[in-house]
């Protein structure tokens, strides 16, 4: 006796287990499926809007790679320590009057950090640097050249892959330690202490600060965000590019791959997403605390 | 319902006369101690058995009669008969055996006047019959002491009147009496608890009537006795002068101890620095113990109790043997100007040490093993250690016109036992080696804080954080200094962890070392002190002493006549004499499993691997 077979007895089936009826057990009739629901909740993805998130991610690859040119620059010696920390400083005081402007426009009034308080942390981060700059400069003198390079591209992966794309303004401890430890073992292997401390003070404001301005500028002119991040990918490209011409070439690769082709991926594969849910699904609580006041 | 006669060895060919012994309560038995020979008056007998109980405490009676008879005595029967009117009991034994025959017979006479004979013996139930207490093994071995003699028969020993069977056990009386039941039960058993079993009452009640078996054969008193020591008392010379001597030996002891115990209490002694250093030297510690056990010795109180008696002749025996090796020791010493040769060789020798060290030193500055150092951290803590055996090695050139002296003095400790000698040593080499422990403390000291740093700090590298209170490893969200310094810090302690395991490493091995030897040390002294020489040797020499049970041998098992076994004493093991007379001392045993060990080795914490368990604690 199936679904399509001959007609039943009198009394209609009906879909319980408490009765004890002509079926057997495993009968289902007509209706057999019919609360299946195909791809519930999908989103739709538009091209152009992925591609625009997407760039943030090539923006941070680009920022890595303007980093590791600088570091080739100190390296050769073709950059002295002094101008570094000079253009840091004034770089650090114009994003700092940009962040101040930006809040400004938001909340007035409403300060959560004083000066006070920017100016202590940042008295902390530079004598720190620079009494530990002497110990940090031998740190890794008896590790040979290439267990350190090795390390340090470990570990710049491992801060490009744990960063926190969607809100990046609290830095995720690990995606930012990653990095601080990448740029200790690099800055150990310039020729003197001063070099040492200056190659940090940049990768302090690379990796800390600038993803804080860059969260303020997301939220509040998204145009300009855009435009930035094309801004620091092209300086990327180049900056790799003056000094090794294949490192460019890949980074440009990537920087295709990652902003224009994997978002063509993901919408192209959004045709073949089968999901499938029904009654059979787990029951999911989705707590409303509005409801308990 | 069995009859159990424990029957004594020495009365197998005693004359005919009253047995005297003991009904045991509970118990379906009865031990015979002696045989009181006719001729005797009844009330003189009553009120020797009254005497004694007095002065035992064991509840003597008589139990019966006893007839071997002689040839030309005969019609006693009717005598035997009539004495159980004289002397009431519950039960009266009328044990007969004849010249030439092996067996017994016994005929039981109850109160109400029934009498009972002895069921015939059934062979095969009782071959196979295997009955366990909870002490006795009961061994039956094939027969081994079958005597051919001429088989009686006795057709009335068909008839059952009552069915009680009566099994005599024949014990060695003198070697039952000394002897002493394992495990051994100290204090007064509780009337309300189970009576002891049968076996340790019957050897409780043969060690308890010592007062029956002083009247001997060449006693004048108006009755004659059978037992072990009818032949005359035995006496040794030395036992009776060392009886004699202890007395003031003792007080000797007690005096010279309330001395030194009043040196001991003086307040200059109780300043912090002193009593440290009297808990730390094994030296102290060993005089101490010793005062512990002196203690023990001269208490004016004869020993009460078996437990007692083998603790105090244990200590006795270790200490003779303690101060006879250290004589030797000292004779060793004191000739051929041995000292003078070990005072000229001692110099070099720490000399040597530490040159040694200085040139492990300098290795580890270098490029040890091919292993990168940290340049800078090995040179200061290279410097610091090099500094450090500097000094020592100036110390130990300033005390050298003394060590002489110093081992001249230290060796007549050796008078005072092997022990102490011992003890001298172990202190001596802690002393000398000082250096190397404070070296292996900053280093474990400067490892374990790394260890600490670095795994705190690897945990806010992951973002996470410990939790103190509920113990456990929580997500915590960090301000951007703290990563900051968390991160440069993590970065230096990581670089510079090689370096310093490495110290530690080196200092820990010279440190295990030094401990192994001390250790040695220690056990051989502990060893000394603990082993219970004396029981050893009771147990080699006299093994019936310490009993841990019964074995019994089926002696005669004739039909007709009851069966006879024999009991002899099953000596305790030597590893559980070991055991039981064990002197409690400060075993000195590792603290940690080996698991624990390798773990706080790796972690830094500072290891003190041989414990000292003191009585008073443990």
């Amino acid at each position: 006796m199936g679904p399509d077979g001959a007609p039943g007895p009198a009394v209609p089936w009906r879909k319980v287990l408490w009765e004890r009826q002509q079926f057997p057990d495993n009968y289902v009739d007509r209706r057999f499926l019919e609360e299946l629901r195909r791809n519930e909740g999908l989103r739709h993805y538009r091209y152009w809007a992925v591609v625009k998130e997407a760039g943030f991610v090539g923006q941070q690859l680009s920022c890595v790679a303007i980093f590791i040119s600088l570091w080739l620059y100190m390296e050769q010696g073709l950059l002295s320590p002094e101008t570094l920390l000079w253009s840091s400083l004034l770089c650090a005081l114009l994003g700092y009057g940009l962040y101040q402007s930006l809040t400004v426009q938001v909340e007035s009034g409403c300060e959560t950090r004083t000066r006070l308080a920017d100016l202590q942390s940042a008295a902390i981060f530079l004598s720190f640097t620079f009494g530990f700059s002497p110990i940090l400069k031998t740190l890794t003198e008896s590790v040979s050249t290439d267990t350190v390079y090795a390390m340090s591209a470990v570990m710049l992966l491992a801060h490009l892959v744990s960063f926190p794309y969607a809100h990046p303004s609290p830095p995720g401890s690990l995606s930012l330690n990653a990095a601080l430890f990448a740029s200790v073992c690099l800055a150990s292997r310039l020729p003197g202490a001063l070099h040492t401390f200056a190659m940090l003070s940049c990768a302090l404001e690379v990796f800390a600060l600038w993803p804080c301005l860059l969260q303020r500028l997301r939220e509040n002119k998204p145009t300009h965000f855009t435009a930035l991040c094309v801004g620091v990918c092209v300086g990327g490209v180049g900056g790799l590019g003056s000094q090794s011409p294949g490192g460019a070439v890949l980074l440009a690769l990537a920087l295709g791959s990652v902003t224009l082709l994997c978002p063509l991926l993901l919408v192209r594969l959004q045709r073949h997403k089968d999901n499938i849910q029904g009654p059979w699904d787990e029951a999911e609580i989705h707590e409303d605390l509005n409801l308990l006041h | 319902m069995v009859l159990k006669i424990f029957f004594p060895q020495c009365c197998n060919r005693a004359d005919s006369g009253l047995l005297v012994g003991r009904w045991i309560p509970g118990h379906d038995s009865a031990v015979v101690l002696a045989v009181i020979h006719y001729p005797f008056i009844p009330g003189q007998v009553k009120q020797y058995i009254q005497q004694v109980q007095a002065q035992s405490g064991v509840e003597l009676s008589v139990l019966g009669s006893w007839s071997l008879p002689k040839e030309g005595q005969e019609g006693m029967e009717s005598f035997l008969r009539d004495l159980s009117t004289i002397f009431p009991q519950e039960r009266w034994l009328q044990i007969k055996r004849k010249l030439g025959k092996t067996g017994f017979t016994c005929q039981i006479l109850n109160r109400d006047g029934k009498s009972s004979q002895p069921d015939s013996v059934k062979k095969t139930k009782k071959e196979k019959q295997k009955v366990e207490e909870e002490e006795d093994q009961l061994v039956q071995d094939e027969k081994e002491e079958k005597e051919q003699e001429e088989v009686e028969e006795e057709e009335e020993e068909e008839e059952e009147e009552e069915g009680e069977k009566v099994i005599f056990v024949h014990y060695e009386q003198r070697k039952v009496m000394l002897s002493q039941l394992h495990p051994v039960e100290n204090g007064v058993p509780d009337p309300k608890t189970e009576l002891p079993s049968e076996l340790r009452q019957m050897f409780q009640t043969v060690a308890g009537s010592q007062a029956l078996f002083f009247l001997d054969r060449y006693d004048d008193g108006p009755l004659k006795s059978t037992h072990w020591q009818s032949d005359g008392r035995e006496a040794s010379i030395i036992v009776e002068l060392l009886k004699q001597a202890s007395v003031p030996f003792c007080m000797l002891i007690s005096w010279l101890l309330s001395i030194w115990t009043w040196i001991c209490n003086m307040r200059i002694f109780s300043l912090y620095p002193l009593r440290f250093l009297s808990s730390k030297l094994s030296t102290c510690v060993q005089l101490s113990y010793r005062t512990e056990h002196m203690r023990t010795l001269s208490s004016a109180k004869p020993a009460a109790g078996h437990t007692e008696f083998m603790r105090k002749a244990n200590i006795v025996v270790s200490f003779l043997i303690d101060v006879a090796l250290g004589m030797l020791l000292m004779w060793w010493l004191y000739r051929d100007n041995h000292i003078s040769t070990l005072a000229n060789a001692l110099v070099p020798a720490a000399d040597h040490v530490a040159k040694e060290l200085e040139e492990l030193l300098q290795w580890l500055m270098g490029a040890p093993a091919g292993l990168k150092m940290n340049r800078a951290l090995d040179q200061v803590l290279g410097r610091f250690f090099l500094y450090h055996i500097h000094l020592w090695i100036s110390y130990i050139h300033l005390m050298s016109p003394f060590i002489e002296g110093i081992l001249w003095y230290g060796g007549l400790s050796a008078c005072l036992g092997l022990t102490f000698a011992l003890s001298l040593l172990s202190d001596m080499v802690a002393l000398l080696t000082f250096h190397i422990y404070c070296f292996y403390v900053y280093g474990a000291r400067l490892y374990c804080l790394k260890i600490y740093g670095l795994s705190s700090l690897w945990r806010l590298f992951r973002g996470k954080k410990w939790n103190v209170l509920r113990q456990r490893v929580d997500s915590c969200s960090y301000d951007l200094d703290q990563l900051f310094i968390g991160t440069l810090l993590f970065t230096v302690l990581l670089f510079l962890l090689p370096t310093t395991a490495l110290y530690y490493l080196v200092f820990t091995l010279l440190r295990l070392v030094v401990v192994l030897f001390q250790g040695v040390l220690h056990l051989s002294v502990d060893f000394i002190n603990s082993f219970p020489l004396f029981a050893v040797g009771l147990r080699v020499f006299r093994s019936y002493r310490l009993a841990e049970g019964v074995k019994f041998r089926v002696l005669c098992e004739e039909p007709g006549t009851a069966l006879h076994l024999m009991m002899e004493i099953n000596p305790l093991k030597g590893s559980t004499v070991v055991q039981t007379y064990r002197t409690p001392t400060y075993s000195c045993y590792p603290k940690d499993s080996w698991g624990a060990l390798v773990k706080k080795l790796f972690v830094g914490e500072l290891i003190y691997p041989w414990r000292h368990k003191t009585t008073k604690t443990d």
